[in-house]
């Protein structure tokens, strides 16, 4: 018994050796075909992906296709990926009020294309839009710039509630309504936007280099390479923060604390402004309606710049967003911090929110497991926020209209919750009531 | 002839940024004509700053009140006269609370809670009593007299003799009733 036993082990021990010995005779026979290899396909490094979600009817996400109905309106509940995307090489994105812009790499002079709403020629002009009726483009279509180097490219963009911005290496094109200046040339009364060929250009303030550009919702804002400020549009609530409430055309320089300040970012959806300096400092200027900008008394119109000391003791903070009654920002550990008014993320309650308040990491997938999961971007619509991890994971709460959060349902979401993006999400637009993605591939 | 409850009537604007996206103005329409107003004058134009400053002179010493007016003349808007036998609280109730930011989650089937876009951007306006529903329309609507129309074209937009044109979005008294009408009186 015990004889038979080691005999077995021993072969057992003999074995594998044969195999390698066989293997190794194998392997001195020079190989004649390689054996074939199943492989997954990888994505370039520069593929991206786009997604989208939210209200349907108005063209912003690009396809009518696959929509669900509610009394009567179609939206898409959570993310889609754009077929468009697919197609081009699509590097950045902007919502604005029922349209959507795409910024697209490419060989000719193309390297613009829109969807949406067009009733105010946001999206520019195009013989094509025959074909969609009521001034809706319902599928992305070129939008021409008049640029002269077929080598130009976006650099920026931002989109306002019917007026469209793009920066370019031959400087800012601005489209749309010019009611109260917001296209940076003179207003126009009565002037007709419908079908409109006018793209009015603005290569540099004061000969210096703009390096981005935000928009609210009738409000355009300007930042320079110097870090300097500029702004231009409607003024009524002091969103231009140029010491007056009227409208501006020129593009000006936002007085206040701004002075002797390098503004790295500026945030803003609606009439609330919040300038982000290279030390981590916020500065506020606009609507204060719902305590936005901590300012006390009867007052709730901003307008120059204010430093919001509130924010002094959150630390270093590094992004910013405004909508359109609260404020978000982010520190240098990761932390997000919230303040106004709605669904803000601190529990089952829409409330007024006076002080900046934390909104727990845990809720942004940074638990036991995952020590180092932490915010890196935030990002917000009029009523809507989302927030991306360093995981290429996308959360988002707030008011869900027309499944603007991409959370499968059309119900208000009262904390963060993860939105099932099949692939790294990079960037954020949020809209009014729509939402685009821009994303990596996961492999 | 029945006896009828007399019919209300109140001004309706759509406010600019509702005018220039298509989809939700067909919406809002939708709304008016399910709930059964009829429309008896429709006419779209750009307010004038004057004409803002006479509707809105309740409000002067707001502190919206600069950006009120600048919004409303930002571009054109559709100004209607509904009537219906509650028309004034009946539209407003369609409308919703005034402040958006607020009524998209206390009012979610509203209209402002679902198409507007700021508490100043609220999509529409409707009168909120007789007495200014009348001082309202007198302002877009100087040509319209409403003695007048009580005396002679109520009673049809009552019956319901009249007819609906889509395309105008205007309810127009409908011209064989007037005809069967006239031959009574006749005979």
């Amino acid at each position: 018994m015990l004889n038979t036993i080691k005999t077995s082990l021993r072969r057992s021990v003999q074995q594998p050796s044969r195999i390698v010995q066989l293997n190794k005779i194998e392997n001195k026979t020079p190989v004649s075909k390689p054996l074939p290899v199943f492989r997954y396909s990888i994505s370039d490094e520069k593929d991206n992906r786009v997604y989208v979600w939210g209200l349907a009817d108005h063209g912003a996400l690009g396809t009518l296709k696959t929509t669900l109905f509610d009394k009567g309106i179609s939206y898409i509940p959570k993310p889609k990926r754009l077929i468009f995307g697919e197609k081009h090489d699509v590097t950045n994105i902007t919502c604005g009020y029922g349209f959507t812009a795409f910024a697209v790499r490419s060989k000719d002079k193309n390297i613009l294309y829109g969807s949406g709403i067009n009733t105010d020629s946001q999206l520019g002009f195009n013989e094509m839009d025959k074909k969609f009726p009521n001034g809706l483009v319902t599928e992305p279509r070129p939008i021409n710039l008049p640029v002269k180097d077929s080598s130009t490219k976006v650099l920026d963009m931002a989109a306002g509630r019917a007026h469209l911005l793009v920066l370019t290496n031959e400087g800012l094109f601005t489209l749309g309504n010019n009611a109260y200046g917001q296209c940076g040339r003179p207003i126009i009364p009565n002037e007709n936007y419908e079908k409109s060929r006018v793209i009015h250009h603005i290569p540099n303030i004061k000969e210096k280099k703009i390096k981005a550009i935000t928009a609210g919702q009738d409000h355009s804002v300007l930042l320079t390479e110097s870090g300097e400020v500029y702004t231009f549009g409607w003024g009524a609530d002091g969103q231009t923060g140029l010491a007056h409430y009227r409208n501006e055309y020129r593009p000006s320089l936002v007085k206040g604390d701004l002075a002797g300040q390098h503004i790295i970012k500026i945030a803003c959806v609606a009439d609330c402004v919040l300038a982000l300096s290279d030390k981590g400092t916020v500065f506020g200027w606009g609507n204060s309606e719902y305590a936005q900008l901590f300012v006390e008394g009867e007052n709730q119109q901003v307008n120059i710049a204010t430093e919001l000391s509130a924010l002094k003791q959150l630390g270093h903070i590094v992004d910013i967003a405004s909508g359109g009654c609260f404020c978000m920002v982010l520190n240098n550990i990761g932390d997000v911090y919230v303040w106004g008014y709605g669904i803000l993320g601190l529990g089952p309650e829409v409330k007024k929110v006076s002080q900046p308040t934390k909104i727990p990491s845990v809720l942004f997938g940074n638990n036991a497991y995952q020590k180092n999961t932490k915010v890196v971007k935030i990002f917000c619509g009029m009523s809507h926020l989302a927030a991306l991890t360093n995981m290429g994971d996308l959360y988002m709460w707030g008011c869900n209209k027309f499944g603007s959060l991409g959370l499968g349902d059309l119900k208000d979401q009262y904390f963060p919750l993860k939105v099932t993006v099949g692939a790294q999400v990079k960037k954020v637009a949020c809209g009014i009531d729509h939402t685009v993605a821009l994303c990596k591939p996961f492999i | 002839m029945q006896s009828q409850k007399h019919l209300q009537l109140t001004l309706a604007i759509i406010k600019p940024h509702v005018v220039k996206s298509p989809f939700v103005l067909q919406k809002i329409r939708d709304l008016i004509i399910d709930n059964n107003l009829k429309i008896v004058r429709s006419h779209r134009t750009i307010i004038t700053h004057k004409e803002a400053e006479l509707f809105y002179e309740e409000h002067k010493e707001k502190f919206f009140y600069n950006r009120l007016l600048t919004f409303m003349c930002s571009g054109p808007s559709d100004i209607h006269i509904l009537t219906d036998h509650n028309a004034i609280v009946k539209w407003r109730q369609l409308m919703g609370p005034t402040k958006v930011y607020q009524a998209q989650y206390i009012a979610p089937d509203t209209i402002r809670g679902m198409y507007g876009l700021s508490d100043t951007r609220n999509a529409t306006h409707g009168s909120d009593s007789v007495a200014s529903a009348e001082r309202e329309i007198n302002i877009f609507f100087s040509d319209f007299n409403i003695k007048k129309w009580y005396e002679h074209d109520e009673k049809y937009y009552n019956l319901g003799q009249i007819h609906f044109d889509p395309i105008a979005f205007l309810h127009t008294i409908d011209t064989n009733f007037v005809n069967t009408n006239k031959e009574q009186i006749t005979k």
